[in-house]
């Protein structure tokens, strides 16, 4: 196939030509960027908390004064233990996508503001919460029965933790963790045990470097560690069993309020937390969709027109000995050399549309493989949409020719 | 000659069709992606007290006692304060006008506790019902005497007071506020800022305006046992308190907005503002540098980001999106005129001037998009109705208005000669003889 006749032809049409590059130009930014926004909301959206979701449900209740709290746990843990189908019940401050309690900075040496390692999330645990949530551990031991002390405030005093392997790698790149010291003004802590991960309660809210800087404090029951509670079951079961806690709470504790909002399956709060990224994930597909269709229409509507105005041409070729083949190639060609011209500029536009968006949101540059990508998607999209009216052509008969010349 | 083009064009889109379907239906959906996206943008841009939060600032300053409960460093500027710092500033009458303001939400009942209303409303110090410019209906705002003497004394909107006594007016009955009774002294037209403003650190993620139902003075609601919705940040060593609750003397839970009306007066407010903590920070009451500043209303909520980043990239997206469209109506259009070339070479001859014709294009482009208006109102429509059964935010910001409307018209008439100028354009510069040979 002879580039040049086609190219010739195509001088005479600069403007549709130019028209038509430029929608293949845009398509080529615009694509090229939502699909990247796309990819990035998914991981988001696959976010791993660590914990083993479909099994857990969280339950909160408020409403009590502080010298209940002893009381409040044991009846809250002894009453809900009793549910049928209930695995396990233990304390928890907060769980991964449930409402953030226990975010604080926190520093390699005490008091000091210079040599900080950064927000974490504290979640406070009683006992058999590590197991209940089915953290793994990766590095180091468990906290012993003497480790779990009281906390009235963020953390006990003087704590033996577990970090998340992020949070270690981050505060202590390169070292072993286990031993080192941190401190969150003036409570101490010390690290026994690293987990492989746990994010913290609102992950994208510091950043995406930090979703796993958490310590797994261990804590006893009461203090500040009273009113949330993990309940454990398996999947299948667990929306009833949540359902008979909620129920039962008030049989349980007349007093208090149980937070609605707050007591859910870990699955709902994840769903919840991430409803909106959803929402946007759908409508950028949907604006891709749209979009592809919308530049196909137009290419359809151009290449029919072309195809409808030279048929006095077609048919002299024919005539002349061109093969359907031929004239079928010859549409096809153009169109690819069009979208070619089109995703030479669109790739300029795509990087520039990345640009802009880059210092309005916290957004990555956009990889280099999504323009062959979006190159290959165009190409295709073009050639499939030329066929139809290239296909057309080539059904015209060489007799055209000899009609009104 | 405008209405005999009008007839060519009319006449011209019955002949082809199919391709002036699939002209105005692209411009359509342009026009309605990017109307829906602009509706949303527009109901959550713009003053959130139209006419007087330009001039509303409100103070920040880092005046923690102690260290609380959360990150000793100061992340980011807080506006709540204690109710003592709160007075003192409004007390010290160095703005135009000035209030202390929380949230609250409070049952409020009538007198013989029948009926029942379960409202939010503002508790203030200050004359907060002349500072945002709230429509009085009935009665008075507080005066600084009751203030000062704690009278119990309550602002309702029409809504409540319908729901408690069945009348508008409800000037002098009694309203049950925790454990007091309240005189009811004013009743206002139902209000709400556009947009959230108040307490924004504490109420991330709520973008609408929420309806304040009652205004109350603070001291007096405090004193009936009705605390602020939230009880802010406690130091240390403050009692346990939970939300609603009134033991809020350690907390800071408050804030100060102040108007100002001048550049001048925003900075010497913004000196006094800065003594006033430092005087605190200096006395040893404010444990860290207080960092006071002054942030204006619309400053303040970028700050804490009160319209989600997803609403400006939904407008940029669909931006985009009608100028695709746009580009290929264009496309398609020239294509369409270009086959004329025939016609307009034997107008060209018969003495119709350049100008004629690309004006005889302009009305046809121009209708074309007139139709794709009309049919990207139904569209539009379905888009924002979509956006309303989304879980998001800012779903309620989603309505179409008689604004949206005439942006819509003029609009698709802009977008009908924007994509006809160039395809026009070029059909006025046919030479008439070379056609005619052609044709």
């Amino acid at each position: 196939m002879q580039i040049q006749p086609v190219l010739a032809a195509l001088r005479r049409h600069r403007l549709a030509t130019l028209l038509i590059a430029m929608e293949i130009a845009l398509a080529c930014a615009v694509l090229c960027n939502a699909c990247f926004l796309v990819v990035q909301r998914w991981k988001l959206i696959q976010t791993n908390s660590g914990v083993d979701e479909s099994s857990l449900a969280v339950l909160t209740v408020n409403g009590f004064e502080p010298n209940q709290v002893t009381d409040l746990n044991a009846r809250m843990l002894n009453g809900l233990r009793a549910l049928p189908g209930m695995q396990s019940v233990s304390l928890i401050n907060q769980v991964p996508f449930g409402p953030q309690v226990g975010a604080a900075g926190i520093s390699l040496d005490q008091g000091s503001f210079t040599n900080t390692i950064g927000v974490v999330d504290f979640v406070l645990a009683g006992p058999g919460t590590f197991q209940a949530l089915g953290l793994k551990l990766v590095e180091g031991s468990l906290p012993s029965a003497d480790d779990y002390l009281l906390a009235t405030n963020l953390a006990p005093p003087d704590a033996r933790v577990l970090v998340s392997r992020a949070l270690a790698d981050h505060a202590w790149p390169g070292q072993s963790p286990l031993g080192k010291e941190f401190w969150c003004d003036k409570l101490h802590f010390r690290v026994i045990g690293v987990v492989d991960h746990l994010a913290r309660a609102h992950p994208h809210d510091w950043g995406a470097q930090s979703v796993e800087w958490t310590v797994f404090t261990p804590a006893q029951p009461g203090g500040s560690l009273a009113g949330t509670y993990l309940l454990r079951a398996s999947p299948d079961e667990l929306p009833r069993v949540l359902r008979a806690a909620r129920d039962a709470v008030p049989k349980i504790a007349p007093d208090v309020v149980l937070d609605q909002e707050n007591s859910q399956t870990i699955d709902d709060l994840r769903t919840d937390y991430f409803k909106s990224d959803r929402i946007m994930i759908d409508l950028l597909i949907g604006v891709i969709v749209t979009m592809l269709g919308v530049t196909a229409l137009g290419i359809v509507g151009l290449a029919s027109f072309w195809v409808q105005q030279r048929r006095r041409q077609i048919g002299i070729r024919r005539a002349i000995g061109a093969t359907r083949g031929d004239i079928l190639r010859y549409f096809q060609t153009e169109n690819f050399l069009i979208v070619t011209f089109g995703i030479v500029l669109g790739m300029a536009l795509a990087y520039a549309l990345n640009l802009l968006l880059m210092t309005h949101y916290e957004l990555p540059r956009l990889p280099l493989y999504y323009l062959p990508i979006g190159a290959l998607v165009l190409w295709g999209l073009g050639q499939l949409a030329v066929l139809g009216p290239a296909l057309r052509a080539a059904a015209v008969p060489p007799v055209v020719a000899t009609r009104s010349v | 000659m405008f209405d005999y083009y009008l007839r060519l064009a009319l006449r011209r889109c019955r002949q082809n069709v199919p391709m002036v379907l699939l002209v105005v239906l692209t411009m359509a959906v342009g026009i309605a992606a990017c109307m829906t996206a602009m509706t949303i943008f527009r109901a959550l841009s713009g003053a959130p007290l139209p006419g007087v939060s330009p001039y509303l600032y409100v103070a920040t300053m880092d005046g923690r006692e102690a260290v609380d409960k959360d990150n000793p460093d100061y992340q980011r500027p807080d506006s709540l304060l204690m109710l003592a710092d709160a007075k003192a500033l409004v007390d010290a009458h160095r703005a135009a006008q000035q209030v202390a303001v929380a949230q609250s939400l409070a049952s409020l009942g009538n007198a013989d506790g029948k009926r029942s209303e379960q409202a939010y409303g503002l508790m203030a110090y200050g004359p907060a019902l002349q500072v945002f410019g709230v429509p009085l209906r009935y009665g008075r705002p507080w005066t600084e005497a009751e203030q000062s003497a704690n009278a119990p004394v309550v602002v309702i909107d029409t809504h409540v007071a319908q729901k408690l006594f069945g009348i508008d007016n409800a000037v002098g009955r009694s309203v049950t506020l925790g454990q007091r009774s309240f005189r009811v002294i004013g009743v206002f037209a139902p209000w709400s800022p556009r947009m959230q403003i108040f307490n924004l650190g504490q109420r991330a993620g709520n973008v609408m305006g929420q309806d304040e139902n009652f205004f109350v003075p603070a001291q007096a609601s405090l004193d009936a046992g009705v605390g602020p919705f939230t009880s802010g940040e406690c130091g240390k060593g403050a009692p346990v308190v939970s939300f609603q609750s009134a033991s809020v003397a350690q907390c800071r839970w408050i804030e100060a907005w102040v108007r100002l009306d001048t550049p001048a007066q925003v900075g010497d407010y913004g000196r006094f503002l800065a003594g006033y903590a430092h005087v605190q920070h200096d006395a040893g009451r404010f444990v860290y540098p207080p960092q006071a500043r002054l942030y204006g209303t619309q400053a303040w909520m970028t700050l804490n980001r009160v319209v989600p980043d997803d609403v400006h990239l939904n407008l940029m997206l669909a931006g985009g999106f009608l100028l695709l469209c746009l580009v290929n109506v264009a496309g398609l259009l020239a294509a369409r005129f270009l086959r004329r070339q025939g016609d307009v070479a034997i107008r060209r001859a018969l003495g119709a001037s350049r100008r004629d014709v690309f004006l005889q294009h302009l009305v046809e482009t121009g209708l074309l998009g007139l139709i794709g208006g009309v049919l990207a109102l139904p569209l539009t429509w379905l888009g924002l109705w979509i956006v309303r059964m989304q879980p998001v935010s800012y779903a309620d910001a989603a309505r179409f208005s008689p604004g949206v409307f005439a942006i819509l018209f003029a609009l698709s008439v802009a977008v009908g000669l924007l994509v006809g100028v160039l395809p026009a354009w070029r059909m006025c510069r046919q030479p008439p003889a070379l056609q005619i040979k052609l044709a």
